[in-house]
């Protein structure tokens, strides 16, 4: 146990620190003024994510002081909790708005799926600490992870929630990417992917998920309808200029044209109050953090740390580009969240919890 | 220690890929930033535009238009509050328009063009008000806002009910005529504006909804009348709900204030149109201009039959128009400006006057009038065989044959370019309404027309019959420029433009537009023959003027155009009225001392003597009949020889 005081005190990442910090403290003041304009029942919503980042900044220091080679060892039982969680999703969660998604623990209602994007990340990054190989890897060699990832995405899939089964996805390919995966493999899976996606468009989705994608591509078609949100996005970034419009003065926000500004659309917030400047600040924080995560990876010292930390920063990457891109009406509105930015409990705890597990990495690449 | 060595090796392995992800990376934040410089930057303004006008609502405050008051500063046009209904469609319940309907008191038609027109409005404007009765009665305002909190309570769905305003009612300024149907055509209505219209006069600042004015002098002045629109920007939420302290959006002012339009002061005298009015009675149609022989100044511009204006601004059905289009007395048309007429008699000062000016004839020099000469192969009737007649016998008596022989010797051109001096045939630019030029031909014209002249064109042209034609107002001023001495004034209907306190914006001075060279003898020769006219017994207005025994002395001539002989096909009814000759009196009063020039047609009312002079007569009597008393008026000096006098050149 010396050895891990030793190494917080040394070998604490600062910069990871102040980035999150940053970020966190940026993202508590732009969701006061998001939520200033709303009804009284969410205007209370920034304190209640003062205090998921407090519980989740506890989390993370836990995750911190335990050497991650234990976790490397629990893996595969969180993976089998975090299954069972979802199992239970379908057993006690209560339909909302046409999904089951969240589990109510005590005061506080919890989305497994969310959870599942961490511990999907430390299961693969078990697996393939164990796997020996070395060589190049065939699809028959991805037909564990593949199963890792299969049986959580289908589960997520069926509740429906489209946008976490694909982030599960998308972090499941990143990790992939960076095992010595074989070219012929990938073209297969690229083959996969390319039929799999219009047998899913038919049967998976449902209509709502439809209306999504295709308002995506024909936006100013139904303006009022399926596209409104999006517009009125773009109409609030759009018109934030160069220096925004000030705290508290995004008249998109305060007059409530922005839809969900606290969980979807907090960007447009604050793109509108803040500007390109304070756009520019939040994508170089956000960068910074993606790019220190794979800093740390090609740092760390065993091939479970390396993966944990890409896994990290896929999980920043994807979450962050799919959001932005989803505000800024470059992809469908697909309720994916912008991570420590957005309001919401489950969120910010695995946000926090994922940024444990980095610093965890971090601090430790330079020990044994 | 193979599986460390091998780690080893995979670590080198991985910061390639590292390296790849790190481009990645990179590369989809620099896309990101660049849709959001594209956004912020590049189309910042458009964005701004749009997010400013999500939260602006724009109120319109409507100007007042201008009051119209005649001379004597009675109100012709003016404003009062209508109360108008709107309706938000989005907010509606189908119920909702029911009741509506049952407190309105509709009946069926009228509850299926409502519900029609709520149904017709597109989806992205149901949210906007639109207008749904215009000036609702006091009765039905009560009943509408006693219940308006009924309404709209069931609009929406259960899960997520409408609770908004979704009718509401505005006081809005009508333009209301005290005067109706009285000098309907000068005066003029307004309406709302076409779609192809909006188009072209919105650079002006019209809307859709906005009314102008269609005819007469809500047409003309309507520039003025008009005054501009003020607004009131309020700031709104998604829902259109008003916010009370709503962002800045720009620096543009939340409130402008209306600026009314200017007030009319014209030179009309209701008055003097009442008792026009009165004094055509019993006839159908006709109409009458009276001016000021000093200045020029309109006094009265009337047509018979006419028109409710009210009707006209509040919309006519089609039934309504098309009762009043296919009138026979023909109501829409301005008989006073819009339509020219053969002037008949009244044209035969002007002939005399060509002329004496041109030195052809010796006023006192008698011809022969035997009812009717011969040229070729045509015969020239007279009224009568007037015997022996020199010039101011034939103007007493309207002598045809006497302004043959006169016409053959001064000519087509000479008598046309005399009456073009006098603004006969030749538009007078009183402004409102379309002015029919008339026409007083020439050889020229003749020929243009492809017609070879013939010296019975001149004929007809000297007794105003054939080609000749002029509207009501060229006569009057043609008379009021022999009344006072040679100078034709251009008619002007507006004395004054003022502000709504009174302040007088501009004040229109007469205007000249051209003073006569004509020799004041060959003038007073003329005047005398017009007074004869109506005052020695024999004259052809005289009986209509005795019978008035009036104190007011007037000067004029009588006029019995003959119209085209021709019978419409299939309208025995109307033939025989249409055929009928116009009836015509132009003159002035009082005789020595001109102040007003008339004009009195009775459209297929007979002989002008009989028909039209006792109108005038009586009107001039009403008009002036209080003023000094000119019962006793000197004769007036007799006229010397035209030969003995230096005329002025032309």
């Amino acid at each position: 146990m010396q050895t891990i005081g030793k190494g917080l005190r040394d070998n604490f990442d600062w910069p990871l620190f102040v980035t999150v910090a940053t970020i966190c403290v940026i993202g508590v003041a732009n969701l006061y003024s998001a939520t200033s304009a709303a009804s009284e029942a969410l205007s209370d919503r920034y304190i209640q994510q003062i205090y998921w980042l407090v519980l989740g900044a506890g989390a993370a220091v836990l995750i911190v002081a335990i050497d991650h080679r234990h976790f490397e060892r629990f893996g595969y039982a969180a993976y089998g909790v975090g299954v069972v969680a979802l199992v239970l999703v379908f057993l006690i969660a209560p339909e909302i708005r046409g999904s089951q998604r969240w589990i109510k623990i005590g005061a506080f209602s919890l989305q497994p799926s969310e959870m599942m994007k961490i511990i999907l990340i430390v299961a693969l990054a078990k697996y393939l600490h164990n796997d020996p190989k070395t060589d190049g890897r065939t699809l028959k060699d991805l037909v564990i992870p593949g199963a890792i990832l299969a049986v959580p995405m289908a589960l997520i899939l069926a509740q429906p929630d489209l946008g976490t089964a694909l982030m599960l996805a998308f972090i499941f390919g990143t990790i992939m990417l960076l095992t010595n995966l074989k070219l012929r493999s990938l073209a297969a899976l690229a083959l996969t992917f390319v039929i799999s996606a219009p047998l899913t468009w038919t049967y998976l989705l449902q209509d709502y998920q439809r209306g999504r994608l295709t308002s995506f591509l024909d936006r100013e078609a139904d303006l009022l309808g399926s596209g409104w949100h999006a517009h009125q996005s773009i109409v609030a970034i759009g018109s934030g200029g160069t220096l925004g419009k000030g705290f508290m003065m995004g008249t998109q926000n305060q007059h409530r044209f922005l839809p969900d500004q606290a969980t979807d659309f907090p960007f447009p917030v604050w793109a509108e109050e803040q500007g390109f400047l304070g756009v520019a600040l939040l994508f170089f924080l956000y960068v910074f953090l993606i790019l220190w995560g794979l800093k740390v990876a090609s740092q760390a010292k065993d091939r479970f740390g390396a993966v944990v930390a890409v896994g990290v920063s896929a999980y920043f990457f994807w979450h962050t580009i799919i959001n932005l891109a989803m505000v800024s009406g470059m992809a469908p509105v697909v309720g994916v969240t912008l991570p420590l930015f957005s309001y919401g409990g489950s969120s910010v705890l695995t946000s926090m919890m994922a940024i444990g597990l980095l610093m965890n990495v971090s601090i430790r690449r330079f020990s044994y | 220690m193979s599986s460390l060595l091998s780690v080893r090796r995979e670590v080198g392995e991985f910061r390639k890929r590292y390296k790849w992800m790190a481009l990645v990376v990179i590369a989809v934040f620099g896309a990101l930033l660049g849709r959001m410089i594209q956004l912020q930057i590049v189309e910042h303004d458009r964005y701004a535009a749009i997010a400013r006008d999500n939260i602006t609502r724009t109120i319109t405050l409507p100007a007042t238009r201008g009051v119209i008051r005649d001379t004597g500063g009675r109100i012709v046009a003016t404003n009062r509050a209508a109360f108008n209904v709107y309706l938000t469609p989005q907010y509606l319940a189908s119920s909702d328009l029911a009741r509506i309907a049952e407190l309105m008191g509709l009946d069926a038609e009228a509850r299926a063009t409502l519900a029609r027109r709520v149904e017709e409005v597109p989806a992205p404007r149901r949210a906007h008000q639109i207008r749904v009765f215009t000036d609702v009665t006091r009765d039905q305002l009560a009943a509408l806002e006693t219940h308006q909190q009924d309404l709209c309570a069931r609009a929406g769905t259960s899960e997520r009910p409408i609770r908004l305003p979704c009718l509401y009612t505005a006081a809005e300024p009508v333009r209301t005529y005290p005067y109706e149907q009285l000098g309907a055509h000068a005066i003029g209505y307004l309406n709302e504006l076409s779609g192809e219209e909006l188009e072209r006069l919105a650079p002006a600042g019209y809307r859709l909804g906005d009314r102008i004015g269609r005819t007469g002098l809500e047409r003309a002045w309507e520039s003025y009348l008009r005054g501009r629109r003020g607004y009131r920007r309020v700031f709104v939420d998604v829902r259109g709900r008003e916010v009370e302290d709503a962002l800045p959006t720009d620096d543009r002012p939340t409130r402008r204030d209306p600026v009314p339009g200017r007030d009319l002061t014209l030179s009309l005298d209701m008055e003097l149109m009442r008792i026009i009015h009165r004094a055509f009675a019993g006839r159908p149609s006709g109409a009458a201009v009276v001016v000021d022989v000093r200045t020029g100044a309109v006094r009265a511009l009337y047509s018979k039959p006419s028109y409710d204006l009210g009707a006209f601004t509040r919309g006519l059905t089609h039934a309504e128009y098309a009762t009043l289009r296919d009138d026979p007395f023909r109501p829409l048309i301005d008989k006073t400006i819009y339509e020219s007429w053969f002037p008949g008699s009244t044209f035969k000062p002007f002939a005399a006057l060509a002329a004496l000016e041109h030195r052809t004839l010796d006023p006192n020099e008698r011809i022969e009038c035997t009812g009717h000469i011969d040229l070729g192969n045509r015969r020239f009737h007279c009224t009568q065989s007037h015997g022996e007649v020199n010039m101011r016998e034939a103007i007493v008596q309207s002598c045809n044959v006497y302004f043959y022989r006169l016409a053959e010797q001064v000519g087509q051109d000479e008598l046309a370019h005399l009456a073009g001096d006098f603004g006969l045939g030749r538009r007078t630019g009183i402004g409102i309404n379309a002015e029919a030029a008339g026409l007083v031909p020439t050889r020229g014209w003749y020929e243009t027309a492809g017609r070879r002249f013939m010296l019975g064109y001149t004929l007809n042209t000297a007794i105003g019959q054939g080609d000749t034609r002029a509207n009501l107002v060229q006569v009057a001023m043609a008379y009021a420029a022999i009344a006072n001495g040679g100078t034709l004034y251009v008619p002007q209907l507006v004395e004054r433009v003022t502000t709504p306190s009174g302040e007088t914006v501009e004040e229109f001075e007469p205007r000249v537009r051209r003073r006569v060279q004509v020799a004041p003898e060959h003038l007073r020769l003329l005047i005398d023959g017009l007074y004869g006219a109506v005052n020695d017994p024999g004259g052809t207005a005289y009986e209509a003027a005795h019978q008035v025994r009036g104190t007011v002395a007037i000067a004029g001539k009588t006029g019995t155009a003959q119209v085209s002989q021709r019978v419409r096909p299939g309208d025995p009814d109307r033939g025989t009225w249409t055929r009928r000759p116009h009836a015509w009196f132009a003159g002035f009063a009082p005789a020595h001392d001109p102040q007003v020039a008339i004009v009195v047609l009775v459209e297929h009312g007979g002989g002008g003597g009989t028909n039209a002079a006792p109108i005038a007569v009586n009107v001039l009597e009403e008009y002036l009949g209080g003023q000094a008393s000119t019962a006793s008026a000197p004769p007036l000096p007799p006229a010397r020889s035209a030969r003995a006098t230096r005329v002025a050149r032309r």
